[in-house]
């Protein structure tokens, strides 16, 4: 009993993966294709076929042309990226001039700093800078240097601040606990003034 | 929804789902997709952690083993974000939007009627109210996630103004919201 296979806007086979076609007899073999795997830009994150529409796309051919080699030729023999929008002139003027769309930007990763703030000559606090830029929520850092020294530590501004001299110990548990977080990323500011 | 989202910003917490709460949720999503139902077991797993993360704008999203796979806003329907609908795309029906239309649903704008009447569309039958993929063409995956703001019918006969609401789009916040720590 051929089922008829339902009609899907697929028309570009091409493209980096094939979606199965969808049809309604659901057999095993049907359901190993999924999930599918689609690769995500590496520069833009979205699939290849939309880098085109984002204002990096000379990066992201670059990008492909390193990691996705194969698929990099492909396009480029079908014409200057996966599909051009030039063959319809007319239909892009009306509908306004080409709006690049930026890609979001990676926030820029800026050094994290630990550094003693002096109170009252013998008491020290630590006072950890540029961890948000990481990724990290200052918020659950406070709490989490709070209850490794078992001190108060609060968020202030763009900063954690912690009641004693634990800067050593701070860049140690930083390592450790952050994956994302490279012994390089910290420096020791030593003494500050406040 | 989520042109302006940043989760760093956006959530306001994170917790764990309860069974019945989970069971609740795997039923109305069957309802409501079923072309969902056959895969039901690989997205909705039995033995894997539930987590809801609670959003501002009454946004809530579920994320399954850390990864975001459905959210809704305002206890309206639960949505397959599109890193999910990328893996399983025929859990939702399709609608085509032509070429022109592609920039301007990246950018976050709602998708007009004439955007989806025109020769390079394809629209399907579907009711108001429904949620959609949106395709485009040319192209292999979906771009966007939309609710029909009129029957399939309707954007036929009345053709302009807005057919279809963007509210999940590729590069959007929930995009790049990938993981829940
Ligand atoms: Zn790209």
């Amino acid at each position: 009993m051929a089922e008829p296979v339902e009609d899907i806007p697929v028309e570009e086979p091409e493209a980096e993966v094939e979606v199965p076609k969808k049809s309604k007899k659901k057999d095993k073999q049907d359901r190993a294709n999924y999930p599918l795997k689609v690769n995500y830009c590496g520069v833009c994150s979205m699939p290849f076929e939309y880098c085109e529409y984002l204002a990096d796309y000379d990066k992201c051919k670059r990008w492909w042309e390193e990691h996705f080699p194969d698929f990099f030729e492909r396009a480029m023999k079908i014409g200057d990226g996966v599909d051009g929008e030039g063959d319809d002139p007319k239909k892009r003027q009306k509908r306004g001039g080409r709006g690049v769309i930026k890609a979001k930007k990676q926030v820029e990763k800026s050094k994290i700093s630990v550094g003693r703030v002096t109170r009252n000559k013998k008491k020290f606090v630590t006072v950890v800078k540029g961890l948000e830029t990481h990724g990290v929520s200052l918020k659950e850092a406070a709490k989490l240097f709070g209850r490794h020294f078992s001190c108060g530590s609060s968020v202030s501004g763009d900063e954690i601040v912690i009641q004693g001299d634990f800067v050593e110990d701070v860049m140690v548990l930083l390592v450790e606990k952050y994956p994302e977080i490279e012994e390089d990323d910290i420096e020791d500011i030593g003494k500050q003034k406040r | 929804m989520f042109k302006k989202f940043v989760a760093k910003e956006n959530v306001s917490g994170v917790t764990q789902m309860k069974s019945s709460a989970i069971r609740g949720v795997r039923a109305k999503l069957i309802e409501d997709y079923p072309g969902l139902e056959e895969f039901q077991d690989v997205i909705l797993p039995k033995k894997e952690s539930y987590n809801l993360v609670k959003c501002h704008e009454r946004i809530e999203i579920i994320a399954i083993g850390g990864e975001p796979v459905f959210f809704r806003q305002r206890d309206g329907p639960y949505m397959p974000t599109l890193r999910l609908l990328h893996k399983y795309p025929t859990i939702l029906p399709w609608q085509q939007v032509d070429k022109g239309a592609i920039r301007f649903v990246l950018s976050g704008a709602n998708i007009m009627c004439p955007g989806l009447t025109s020769a390079g569309a394809k629209l399907a039958p579907a009711e108001e109210d429904s949620i959609v993929a949106i395709m485009a063409e040319g192209k292999t995956h979906s771009l966007s996630i939309g609710l029909m703001k009129l029957s399939s019918e309707e954007i036929h006969t009345v053709n302009k103004g807005i057919g279809i609401e963007n509210i999940h789009y590729l590069n959007d916040g929930l995009w790049h919201m990938t993981q829940i720590k």
